[in-house]
């Protein structure tokens, strides 16, 4: 016992004369005193809180030191293997190949894409063939494609800053043409201010991430796009779907939501509506005065209705700042180049000074509705004044009949969480099949000189499998008469492709 | 420095002698530089003063109010080189410092592709074959820097928290946009946003400076000033042309004349400006086609996918290549669109230690030892994603490692060259060329036309199942808009003349010339352009490409190992035309900065802090060009000298233990470069 005790003196010397040491030097340090105290007083005040902060403190440390790269080592599931095992393991493993090989299909589906000759317009030379033909599928709504004005803008800017910008808007890539734009899309569309992005594709996959965030919540059509899709998807904010285009459906979901809300006594978090203009999927048109009385973003492609390239965003000055900062194909992206810039913001000087050019437009669509409304063997989803004109195959007169079509007449709502669309379980129609008769239209169309093409589509990729169509893209290039004589092409490509089939 | 300016701009900084020296420094070098900091600072402070004093510059704001749609973008585009031509060159940046001998004839543009005849200042980028790849050993500085680092942040922190809790209960107005309102919550939160507000605002002045013409070897800005702490920037109408050492225009093809811009006019005359929609609807081109044949070739691949931009080749065709029950293993330091991708695509992401191999390594005995998660079934394929060049450690990925990993590992590699392609490898075809690696070893080569090109876009390259599997797969195919007509002539041109064009030697007929299938990375094969694109000769001949590859080597090993000798901290690989020098200190950003700009020859810089990089290590980004000539890199080197005196940034450890004067370092460039 005493041999013990006089054996570990030195030892308790020795933690003795360090902890004084330690002491010393910690009443040396600036503001010891402060922390002294407060510990000293916080320990009085409650004993446990003292031990609370010691486990905070304790946590902060691992939580530092844990590197996020580590492995996880420690789980539950994890196997010790020893070197040997794991070299095994690694003999053994084989992957899969990294990309399947196109099937027969497929690769025929690739093959017959158009390639355009030389510039592309309402009438271009299709390379394969050598030919020109009248061009439907092309989007060239306002015919500003080939426009020389915007082709002498171009060079001219072309001359003054080159072509690349060379870096992100944050690092010298903000150009005063990419200024002008945003005032441009701002002006015309009426709002405080805009955003650019370099890719239509890529800006509203941006935008939402940019603002919804885990938590979050998003009111969304389930009509919207795959870039929309792909958009909520990184947000991983919580998704609330509505019925496609209804808007008696996007209030009940919306009540919903405020219940549930109220329910968890939640804080308030921020609701965002998604929906479409005019959707891709389907030509359909939100009825937007009904919607909401004033929208807070507007995104759209520059790259469509202005003939050139990229993306934008519009809305009040505080939600475009925002996107500055943290919308990520806008940070890490280079900008736009200055001549696509300055084409587009020509283009809406041509738009604005030359009013016929949409009237015609328009024309053009009521034109191709009036031909092709009345053809038996197809329906039409989009809208009556959409230039995009989407064609399904009319299911033939004995599915009409089946039992199946009288459940898409229930009111019954549908469940919100999921974006299928209530009615999916009454679609019987084959999307193989379906695609192949379309792509006959197709090509029956081009021998007939007419250049269409079906709604490309990512199968196996899309949430929902849209129906296979054939997609139209009026455009003011063309006359009325012109438009008439296409669309009739068409027409007749249908009815005999799908005369033959039946 | 603008030359027409009516008045002195409110923050130029006047130092207290009235002599007309335009810099304090060049002038005195001998002289430590120690007391005049305190009054740089003081002037610094008060010209700080002045411009928050100053209301309605004197000068019309020419872009912030016009309402007019035509007249502001049209005298913008058009006025734009009378503003900022200086025919005095008091900036030495529109004439170079030696004047060109009579048989000397420069066909490029001096502001935008400097004029060096100089053959000494070239360098080949070549990794000396079979050496290891030296690890990178970052340099600590000293323990009083990385504590007034902190300090720096948490006095901003305090601050921030003081202001916005006083801010709220005294002026609520601005603060409406972070509080709940009407039933609405706000878009923004108050937490969410501290930092940009109260840490980035302060130094907005280094961000986002609207520029106008070329990124080339000279950039003109559109000088602003802040009335309000950075919270709204007002145009002063003035502009100043600096030189550029931010932009990614590695090769220097960012060029509004030259044969690649005569060729880009040409195709806006024969094409217009777009291809109308996306590939697979009606939006292809036969400019398409041709380009991803030569990219390929270029690259070294079988088959080459162009889209119209960068960042979307990352985040739209990682998604087609794995899925669930693949894993990625992805370097702690990719870039963002990388993150996008995976993110999108469903996979497990692992991360390992940047450019660490070995901890690469035990990451994959690991996941495949354990397989999936939970399950443990093996994973489907996995597929690692490096880049070539790290856009903001300048370092190179460790190429010949992770292809003997790949041996052993099985799995798929994935190298975005958007830095490295065109900027690194004795042919300019990216890090496999700079090793001398078979490209094909690789599976997924993906990079992009924003940088070395002087264009936009990127492309995504491997064998052709895989390429036309993407072509299927990938999102932007049905929905993105295809790549435009000019840059596509701008990617054919430029890279052409990085190739060089193969001309049918009159000697052997056609036979032999058909038969013997281009090696790579050789020329271009002479029907790989358009029959319209014509390249001068200079150009065709590769001998014009070589010489920039050859010059962007020499000034990138040029200044990484001037500014070591100087005594800075810098990162990265001495071949890496990417240049980080760190700062550490928040403060010292802003400052370098704006010293760097108040130059007699002013020079723009990129500077980066937390979030794009740890906490500590904030740091200036010099991204080289073949556009500079060595005059332009001794400009930057004596600029960072002076400059480093007075911010205290010398704490490296020279190589070799010695610093050198900038005099010797200037005189001795050549040797210095050529050192391994
Ligand atoms: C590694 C990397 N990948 C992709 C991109 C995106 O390229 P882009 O600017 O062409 O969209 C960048 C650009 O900064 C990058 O650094």
């Amino acid at each position: 016992m005493e041999s013990a005790s006089t054996n570990l003196e030195p030892l308790f010397a020795f933690l003795a004369k360090s902890l004084s040491t330690l002491e010393f030097a910690f009443n040396k340090l600036p503001g010891s005193a402060v922390i002294q105290r407060y510990v000293k007083s916080s320990h009085q005040n409650d004993p446990g809180r003292t031990l609370l902060e010691l486990i905070l403190v304790i946590f902060a440390i691992r939580t530092l030191l844990q590197s996020r790269t580590r492995a996880d080592r420690t789980g539950k599931h994890f196997i010790q293997f020893s070197d040997k095992e794991v070299d095994e393991l690694v003999d053994e493993w084989s992957p899969e190949p990294l990309g399947q090989p196109l099937s027969a299909r497929e690769q025929a589906e690739l093959a017959v894409v158009p390639i355009v000759a030389g510039p592309n317009g309402p009438r271009p030379k299709i390379a394969s063939t050598g030919k020109t033909a009248t061009n439907l599928a092309s989007l060239n709504f306002t015919g500003l494609a080939g426009n020389e004005n915007i082709k002498e803008r171009a060079v001219e800017t072309l001359r003054k800053y080159g072509l690349g910008s060379c870096g992100p808007p944050g690092f010298y890539g903000t150009l005063d043409v990419h200024m002008d734009l945003e005032r441009d899309i701002a002006d015309f569309l009426g709002t405080e201010a805009a955003i650019l992005y370099s890719q239509g594709f890529s800006t509203i996959s941006s935008v939402i991430p940019a603002f919804c965030k885990r938590g979050d919540i998003i009111v969304a059509d389930r009509g919207v796009s795959f870039a929309i899709h792909k958009g909520i998807q990184i947000s991983r904010s919580t998704v609330r779907w509505f019925d496609h285009n209804d808007l008696k459906s996007l209030e009940d979901v919306l009540e919903g939501v405020e219940k549930e809300r109220k329910k968890r006594r939640g804080p308030l978090t921020r609701r965002f509506i998604i929906t479409e203009g005019i959707f891709e999927k389907d030509g359909a048109m939100v009825d937007l005065p009904k919607l909401a009385e004033k929208v807070d973003m507007l995104v759209g492609s520059v790259a469509i209705g202005l003939s050139s390239s990229g993306g934008f965003c519009a809305g009040s000055q505080t939600v475009v700042d925002h996107q500055r900062i943290n919308g990520p194909s806008f940070v890490f992206s280079a900008s736009m180049p200055a001549l696509l810039s300055v084409s587009a913001s020509e283009g809406i000087n041509i738009l604005r000074s030359t009013p016929s050019i949409l009237t015609t437009l328009q024309d053009n669509v009521r034109a191709a509705r009036a031909i092709l409304d009345r053809v038996e063997c197809i329906t039409i989803p989009s809208h009556p004044a959409s230039p995009i004109i989407h064609m399904h195959i009319r299911a033939p007169p004995t599915s009409s009949l089946h039992p199946a079509s009288a459940a898409a007449a229930t009111t019954k709502p549908s469940n919100p969480t999921s974006p299928v669309p209530r009615d999916a379980s009454t679609w019987d129609w084959d999307i193989e099949t379906e695609e192949k008769i379309l792509q006959d239209v197709v090509e029956e169309a081009l021998v007939q000189g007419v250049m269409i093409t079906k709604a490309k589509r990512l199968r196996g990729q899309e949430t929902v499998e849209p129906r296979p169509s054939i997609r139209l893209a009026m455009t003011s290039a063309l006359t009325k008469k012109e438009t008439e004589k296409a669309v009739n092409v068409v027409k007749n490509a249908f009815i005999k492709v799908l005369g033959r089939k039946r | 420095m603008p030359s027409p300016s009516p008045s002195p701009s409110p923050m130029a900084i006047n130092i207290a002698s009235p002599s007309p020296t335009r810099s304090m420094f060049s002038k005195k070098r001998s002289k430590p530089p120690i007391a005049s900091a305190a009054s740089y600072l003081n002037a610094l402070s008060q010209a700080d003063a002045r411009a928050r004093t100053t209301r309605a510059p004197t000068a019309t704001p020419a872009l912030s109010l016009s309402s007019s749609i035509t007249s502001s973008s049209e005298d913008t585009v058009l006025n734009e080189s009378e503003h900022a031509y200086d025919p005095s060159n008091a900036d030495g940046l529109t004439h170079p410092a030696r004047p060109p001998t009579s048989e000397q004839v420069f066909t490029t543009v001096h502001t935008e592709f400097g004029h060096c005849a100089n053959d000494k200042f070239r360098l080949t980028s070549q990794h000396a074959l079979g050496e290891p790849l030296p690890e990178h050993v970052e340099q600590d500085p000293p323990y009083y820097i990385l504590l007034s680092t902190y300090i720096s942040y948490l006095i901003l922190i305090v601050i921030g928290h003081i202001r916005d809790f006083l801010g709220k209960r005294l002026s609520p107005k601005y603060y409406t946009h972070l509080v709940p309102r009407n039933g609405y919550a706000p878009l923004n939160s108050d937490f969410d946003s501290f930092y940009t507000r109260r840490l980035k605002t302060r130094m907005d002045e280094c961000f986002s400076q609207p520029v106008t013409g070329v990124a080339g070897r000279t950039i003109v800005l559109l000088d602003r000033i802040s009335p309000d702490y950075n919270h709204t920037h007002i145009f002063t109408g003035t502009r100043t042309r600096a030189l550029n050492i931010s932009s990614y225009n590695y090769l220097g093809f960012a060029q509004a004349r030259g044969g690649c811009a005569d060729a880009v006019e040409e195709s806006i005359i024969r094409y217009g400006v777009t291809t109308c929609g996306a590939r697979l609807e009606g939006g292809s081109s036969d400019l398409h086609t041709t380009t991803e044949a030569l990219v390929a070739e270029f690259v070294g691949m079988e088959d080459a996918l162009i889209s119209s931009m960068g960042f979307a080749t990352n985040s739209a065709y990682i998604p087609a290549l794995v899925g669930k029950g693949s894993l990625v293993i992805s370097d702690e330091l990719n870039h963002a669109s990388i993150r996008f991708g995976t993110r999108l695509s469903g996979a497990n992401v692992r991360m390992f230690k940047h450019n660490d191999m070995r901890n690469l390594e035990s990451l994959l005995r690991e996941v495949i030892s354990q397989g999936q998660p939970k399950t443990h079934r093996p994973w489907k394929k996995i597929l690692v994603v490096v880049e070539g060049l790290y856009s903001m450690e300048g370092t190179l990925v460790n190429l010949p490692v992770i292809l003997e990993l790949k041996k052993k590992y099985k799995f798929y590699l994935f190298v975005d060259e958007a830095h490295s392609i065109g900027a690194l490898g004795p042919h300019g075809r990216g890090v496999a060329d700079y090793f001398g690696i078979d490209p094909r070893s690789i599976d997924i080569l993906m990079g992009t036309f924003t940088k070395s090109f002087g264009a936009a876009g990127g492309y995504i390259a491997g064998n052709k199942a895989l390429i036309d599997r993407l072509r299927v797969r990938g999102h932007l195919g049905p929905y993105a808009e295809a790549m435009t007509p000019p840059v596509l002539t701008q990617v054919l041109a430029s890279m052409a003349s990085i190739m060089g064009v193969a001309v049918p030697s009159p000697a052997s007929d056609a036979v032999s010339n058909t038969l013997v299938p281009t090696a790579h990375p050789g020329p271009a094969s002479e029907s790989a352009l358009p029959s319209w694109l014509t390249l001068p000769p200079l150009l065709a001949s590769g001998i014009e490409g070589r010489s920039r590859l050859r010059r962007l080597a020499f000034n990138s090993r040029y200044l990484h190992r001037g500014l070591v000798k100087l005594g800075f901290i810098t990162y990265g690989h001495p071949a890496s035309p990417i240049v980080p020098l760190l700062l550490f200190n928040p403060g010292k950003m802003c400052m370098f900065h704006r010293m760097m700009l108040d130059r007699a020859t002013p020079i723009v810089v990129v500077v980066v802090a937390y979030p794009a990089t740890p906490l500590v290590t904030s740091r200036v980004r010099f991204c080289v060009s073949a556009a500079h000539t060595k005059e332009d890199v001794d400009t930057v080197l004596r600029a960072c000298d002076e400059i480093g005196d007075v911010l205290d940034l010398k704490h490296g450890k020279a190589e070799g233990g010695e610093r050198w004067s900038i005099e010797r370092i200037i005189a001795s460039a050549e040797e210095l470069a050529g050192s391994s």
